[in-house]
Formats: C-alpha cells, sequence, structure tokens
C-alpha cells in the first residue's frame, strides 16, 4: 500500500494506522504460536531424555551372562529313584571343578563356584527333575553369572580400577576370560526377567511375579469399579432426583478422584485388612484398594459419555414407549459405550502405575514365586521397582530400569486398546 | 390375530379405542383448562381443544407459544423435563392421559410422536422399525415382525427406497428419507394419534412436499396433530388450525375458516404476518 493510498483513502482498514494494528495482531499471533512449540518442544525433550535414561541404563538387563557348564551326574549323588533328594552341591562342585585345570583345593572350587549364581543348585535340581534320562551322564547347562561377573562381562566393571577397591580381584577375572577362552560364556536374551521372580540374587530376579500379581490385581481392580461406577454413573444420570443429597454426593465424588492415593491405602490397611482380616500383600486387597481410585474416574467418565449422547436419540426412544431401563439399556449406554471403555482402560492404567497404596497394604513384600490366586502374598509391577530400586547389587540398577520399561510398555498397551477402541466403537449420528 | 398386513396397520391396537366412544364426546383427543408450568414459569393457560379422529390438526403460532408443549403433553413427553408441571385434563378417548395409573409405555406407543429433527437410532433401517413392535411384544415370530415392520415403511412411503437396504444403518438415509423412516418406526406401535413436531422444518422442500403428501394419506388411518412454523404448510395438509399466542389458544376451527375468515384479532395479524 503506498502513502498516497493511505491517505487518499476515506477507509480506516486502508490506513497506515490499520495497516500497523494488523502487523501487530499478526506479530501477536506468531508469538503464542511459538510459545506453544517452545512448550511442547520442552515436554518431548524431557519425554526424551527420560526414555533415553531408562533404555541406556536398562538395556543390560535385557541379557544375561550365561556360564556353560559340564555337570557330571553320577548315580552316587543323585538317586535315580528319587532326583529330586539328590546331592546337586556335590554335582555343583564336580562341575566346576572341572571349569578350570588347576583347581584342587576346596577353597579354590568355592571361590570358583562364585562365579555361578548362588541358586545354581536349584536350578541343577529342576533340570535333572525335568529330564531324569541325563543320570549316570554329563549334563550341559547354561547357568546364569553371578551378578559381578555379568557386570564385568557386560563392561560395567572398568579393569583398570586399582584391585583393592574392585569388586572382583584379578585372580577371579583371569578365571572368568579363560572361561571365556574355552567359549563357554554365552550373553543371550534374557527370558529369565520374564520368567523368574523376584531373588536376592539379581542375575536370576525377574518379573513373573510381579506381573502375575498386577494382573490379579487389576482384575479384582476391574471387576469391582467397572460394573459398581457405570450402575452408579446411570443412576446419577438417569434416575437420581436433581437434589441436594445428590449434589453432596456429586461433589464427593469429583474429590475423590483428587484424593491422594496413599490415603486409599491407609483405608485398605485399617479396614480390608484390620476388619475384614483379609491377607496382607494380596492382590485381592490390592485390587481393592485401587479400585477404590478407580471408582471415580469410571463415574466420571461413564457420566460424561452418557451426558454425551444426543437427546435426540433419548426422545426417540421414549417416543415409541420405551421404558427408562430399554431408554438406557438399548441406546443411551450403547452409543455411551466406547466413552466408558477408553475410560475405563485408562482409570486401569493409572491403576498399573499406582505405588503408594500397594506399599501401605504389603504389597512391596519379598515373594518368590508369582501367586497362585487372587489371595496369595504378591508384588505388583511399581512396587517391584520400589524394591529392586532400593536394593544395593549393582545387577538391581539396570533391572529397575528394566522393570520400569516393561511397566511403561503395558501402559502404551492399555492405552493402544483405548484408542483402538474408541475409533472402532464410535459410531456417528 | 390379523395376517394381512395391512389388516394389522388398521386396526388400531386398543380395545377402547376400537369401540365407538360411548361417551359425550366425538373428539379423539381433549384438553381442558391445561395448564403447563416450567418451575415458576407459566408456559400454557387454561387451553381447551377438541380434536377430532382421522383428521390432521395443525398448532399454529410464533416460537415460544407453547404449541410444541402442548402437544408434548398429549403423550406425557414432558414428563422426562422434571421441572415441568402439567394441570388440568386431557383425555385420548375416554382415557386420562394424566391419571397416575395410566402406563406411559402404553400411552406413547398408541400416541406415537415424530420430531423436528430426523432422529433415527443409529442400528440398522430394519432394527429402526422393528424396535417399537418388539419392545411392547407385539409381534410373537419373526415372520409377523417382518410384517409389520415391511408394511410400516410401505406406509411411510419409503419401500422402494430401502427394499434392498434393510441392514443398512438408517443414519445413512437423506434427511428427508430419515424423517419418513421416522414416522414408519412410529406408526410400527400401531398408534392412534400421530403428533409430528415441525416434521419438516429440517428438510428440502421436495423432502417437505413428499412428507404433506403422506401426512395427507395417512390421515385415513390416524389422528394426526402437526405443530407447524409453515402457515403455507398448515393451510395444505390439515382441516382443523389451532392459532397459540404467548401460551393461550387463541383460536380453533376449520383451516379453512381461520385461514380466510379468522375470528380473533392477534390470529388475523399473524397470518397476516403483523406479529410472530
Amino acid at each position: 500500500m503506498t502513502d498516497a493510498a493511505a491517505t487518499a483513502s476515506p477507509h480506516y482498514s486502508s490506513s497506515e494506522a490499520a495497516a500497523a494494528k494488523r502487523r501487530r495482531r499478526y506479530a501477536a499471533d506468531a508469538r503464542l504460536r511459538g510459545y506453544g512449540i517452545a512448550a511442547i518442544s520442552l515436554a518431548l525433550g524431557l519425554l526424551g531424555v527420560l526414555i533415553t535414561t531408562l533404555v541406556v541404563g536398562g538395556y543390560p538387563a535385557f541379557t544375561q551372562t550365561m556360564v556353560r557348564v559340564d555337570f557330571p551326574i553320577s548315580t552316587e549323588n543323585v538317586d535315580p529313584a528319587d532326583p529330586a533328594a539328590g546331592n546337586f552341591r556335590r554335582v555343583m562342585s564336580a562341575g566346576v571343578s572341572e571349569l578350570l585345570p588347576g583347581a584342587e583345593s576346596l577353597a579354590e572350587v568355592r571361590a570358583i563356584t562364585s562365579i555361578l549364581t548362588n541358586n545354581t543348585q536349584f536350578i541343577l535340581r529342576n533340570a535333572v527333575v525335568e529330564d531324569p534320562s541325563v543320570i549316570g551322564g554329563t549334563l550341559a547347562l547354561k547357568v546364569p553369572a553371578s551378578d559381578p561377573f555379568d557386570q564385568l562381562n557386560k563392561g560395567l566393571i572398568n579393569r583398570d580400577t586399582p584391585e583393592d577397591v574392585r569388586r572382583l580381584n584379578d585372580q577371579q577375572i583371569a578365571w572368568f576370560d579363560s572361561l571365556r577362552e574355552q567359549g563357554r560364556i554365552s550373553t543371550p536374551f534374557n527370558w529369565g526377567l520374564f520368567t523368574n521372580s523376584d531373588s536376592r540374587f539379581p542375575e536370576v530376579a525377574g518379573l513373573a511375579g510381579a506381573i502375575v500379581g498386577s494382573a490379579y490385581a487389576l482384575m479384582v481392580c476391574f471387576l469391582i469399579s467397572f460394573p459398581v461406577g457405570i450402575a452408579a454413573a446411570i443412576y446419577l444420570e438417569e434416575f437420581a432426583p436433581k437434589n441436594r443429597a445428590t449434589d453432596v454426593i456429586e461433589v464427593n465424588i469429583n474429590n475423590l478422584a483428587a484424593v491422594p492415593s496413599i490415603v486409599f491405602g491407609l483405608l485398605g490397611l485399617a479396614v480390608f485388612i484390620q476388619i475384614f482380616g483379609l491377607p496382607r500383600s494380596a492382590p485381592i486387597v490390592g485390587g481393592m484398594v485401587l479400585s477404590l481410585m478407580t471408582l471415580p474416574t469410571i463415574i466420571i467418565v461413564t457420566r460424561n459419555a452418557i451426558k454425551a449422547v444426543p437427546p435426540s436419540i433419548r426422545e426417540a426412544a421414549y417416543g415409541v414407549g420405551a421404558s427408562k431401563h430399554q431408554v438406557t439399556l438399548h441406546h443411551v449406554l450403547p452409543l455411551a459405550l466406547p466413552g466408558i471403555l477408553t475410560g475405563t482402560i485408562i482409570g486401569l492404567a493409572q491403576a498399573l502405575g499406582e505405588t503408594a497404596p500397594l506399599l501401605l497394604i504389603g504389597m512391596n513384600a519379598f515373594i518368590t514365586s508369582p501367586p497362585g490366586g487372587v489371595f496369595e502374598a504378591s508384588t505388583a509391577l511399581p512396587t517391584q521397582i520400589f524394591i529392586w530400586a532400593d536394593s544395593p547389587e549393582r545387577g538391581f540398577v539396570s533391572r529397575t530400569s528394566a522393570a520400569i520399561l516393561v511397566l511403561l510398555g503395558f501402559l502404551i498397551i492399555m492405552n493402544g486398546i483405548a484408542v483402538f477402541l474408541r475409533q472402532r466403537l464410535e459410531r456417528t449420528w | 390375530m390379523n395376517t394381512v398386513v395391512d389388516d394389522i396397520m388398521m386396526k388400531p391396537m386398543s380395545p377402547v379405542a376400537a369401540a365407538p366412544a360411548a361417551s359425550n364426546r366425538p373428539s379423539k383427543v381433549s384438553a381442558r383448562n391445561v395448564t403447563v408450568h416450567y418451575g415458576v414459569k407459566q408456559a400454557l393457560f387454561d387451553v381447551n381443544v377438541d380434536i377430532p379422529a382421522n383428521q390432521v390438526t395443525s398448532f399454529i403460532g410464533p416460537s415460544g407459544c407453547g404449541k410444541s408443549t402442548f402437544l408434548r403433553c398429549l403423550n406425557r413427553m414432558n414428563d422426562t423435563i422434571p421441572i415441568c408441571k402439567v394441570a388440568g385434563e386431557m383425555k385420548l378417548d375416554d382415557m386420562d392421559i394424566y391419571d397416575p395409573r395410566i402406563d406411559v409405555v402404553e400411552l406413547r406407543a398408541r400416541v406415537g410422536m415424530v420430531f423436528q429433527k430426523p432422529n433415527p437410532f443409529p442400528k440398522s433401517i430394519y432394527e429402526n422399525v422393528a424396535y417399537g413392535p418388539k419392545i411392547h411384544g407385539m409381534t410373537r415370530n419373526k415372520t409377523e415382525l417382518d410384517e409389520v415392520v415391511t408394511g410400516s415403511i410401505k406406509r411411510a412411503g419409503l419401500w422402494s427406497e430401502v427394499k434392498d437396504r434393510l441392514n443398512e444403518p438408517g443414519t445413512g438415509l437423506s434427511g428427508g428419507q430419515q424423517q419418513r423412516l421416522c414416522i414408519a418406526r412410529a406408526i410400527a406401535t400401531k398408534p392412534e394419534v400421530l403428533l409430528m413436531d415441525e416434521p419438516a422444518s429440517a428438510l428440502d422442500p421436495i423432502a417437505t412436499a413428499i412428507i404433506e403428501e403422506l401426512i395427507d394419506e395417512l390421515r385415513a388411518n390416524y389422528t394426526i396433530i402437526i405443530v407447524t412454523h409453515s402457515m403455507q404448510q398448515a393451510a395444505r395438509v390439515s382441516q382443523r388450525t389451532a392459532f397459540f399466542h404467548l401460551g393461550k389458544l387463541i383460536e380453533e376451527g376449520r383451516t379453512e375458516d381461520i385461514f380466510s375468515n379468522p375470528k380473533h384479532k392477534q390470529t388475523e395479524d399473524y397470518i397476516t404476518g403483523k406479529i410472530g
């Protein structure tokens, strides 16, 4: 626009002042967008740092150093009639003494044995019980290396550190290198992380117990909170009179969603365990406590989903003479279902990651086998992370990160299901 | 009881309606001193009207005059609004509509309703029409249900357009087809009275013309009450017209009389476009 036009024109919109005003407006738009992009970049950056830290810290735990040992299973040590009662400590010593030439004394054999996990004799027993035909022969078995040697193999123990402050002395490192030269060392994927339960020894500690415990707790949580939440939401939305009492209930449900989770843990401890006498550390109690937290979420999302059903559909159903329950069950609920399901899954995902209430009801106990049912003591994924993060062994450092990655994986899967359900079931009207 | 489709459709459901009205009311629907309050606001003032059977009666009047409110009283749709209070006497034949012992579900089967915006269920075309008969248990088996569904769709003038796609969603039809589907759904429960709340206001002129023709055909079997904003529509489709203004029924009579020779000044003002 030229100056001549600006001064000559009688219209404000073509004046210089208007142009300046427009420029300022566009600049403000650009700034606002810039703030948004900066905020998102910051969030994504922090998330990236978190994930990178976890992956870098956790990836060593996804492999496990194994030592192949040839155990002579003599009938002297293991009775073919009753393999489980065999003397596997002697079998182990026999196998270990053949590993390295020159290991004569008992003390030396014992020291070499420390390369293998402390659970070796139990692993041996299980292998022999599973396949008794090896009795009288030799069993070549890959045994997890104990934590310090696992760290050494993964390069996490610096060989240049002076011997007196190093976790392993020169002799132990030499033994390990000799085993590697013999081709006895391998580093396969650590399936034990998913098939083993907790252990004092990081090399054989796994998440199986925690995963099963979390699954049981979530199942209990779902079975309680889903039907109760939907029933409560339907009552509040469709049947409840609009009066002071329902207002109070509504406000309290909203408040309940904001109560710190540790409070629910205290409630679980005081009521479910002390008064009802339910077992400690059990997924049933964990699930009940988590359902208290999930319930308000489910009630709120269900009410919103019911509210979002267009009134015209309700009118249409009433218009042909449907009764209240028919309107609700035949029309409102099916239309609200995608919203309800997504909300429920997100509520359950929150419950899966909840730690504080589970600590209070004892689901952070040291339990070395997966629970056989909802009444048996168990850990859960977040509490297992908590336990491992507290453990001093170096192997648990990477296992903690790995467990967090596994938990994140489950959360991503659950949210993925929620997105899938929403897109699949959502209907237009 | 009936096997021929048309026979089923002709016969009203209730034995009360089948017998000629024994009382001194010749009308199908009558209202005496009906008042409606929404909370503290009064929406209708002492409405008295008699609506004859097998005719089209149109309710006209400016927005907010209470014509839709009155219509929704006739099948107690206003029950779903908690703050709405209805007083006075309304009768369908000899049955008091607001008798607390009345089963609203049965009433709504006898008094069908078509809404302003086409609102088919997000289900198949077949399911839309079959829903009413199903929940009222009107048919004993699939064959009977099929007959009622096809009969209703035929009556609603939709059969040739949808007969090959009964299992497709009703929401996939055009606006005019959806509205005729809603009419088919309403008549599937064999109602005696059909309430229509501005049934053509969301439709284009061609779809409107089809609906109007349909209303004229349906008159033979149903008592039709239609709320409309369009005076031309009222003149085209109805035999009787009632004019509402500010919650009062100002005038009611034969449509020709109302439009050519209104008795009240307000009616004349509305018809000539001075108010509204």
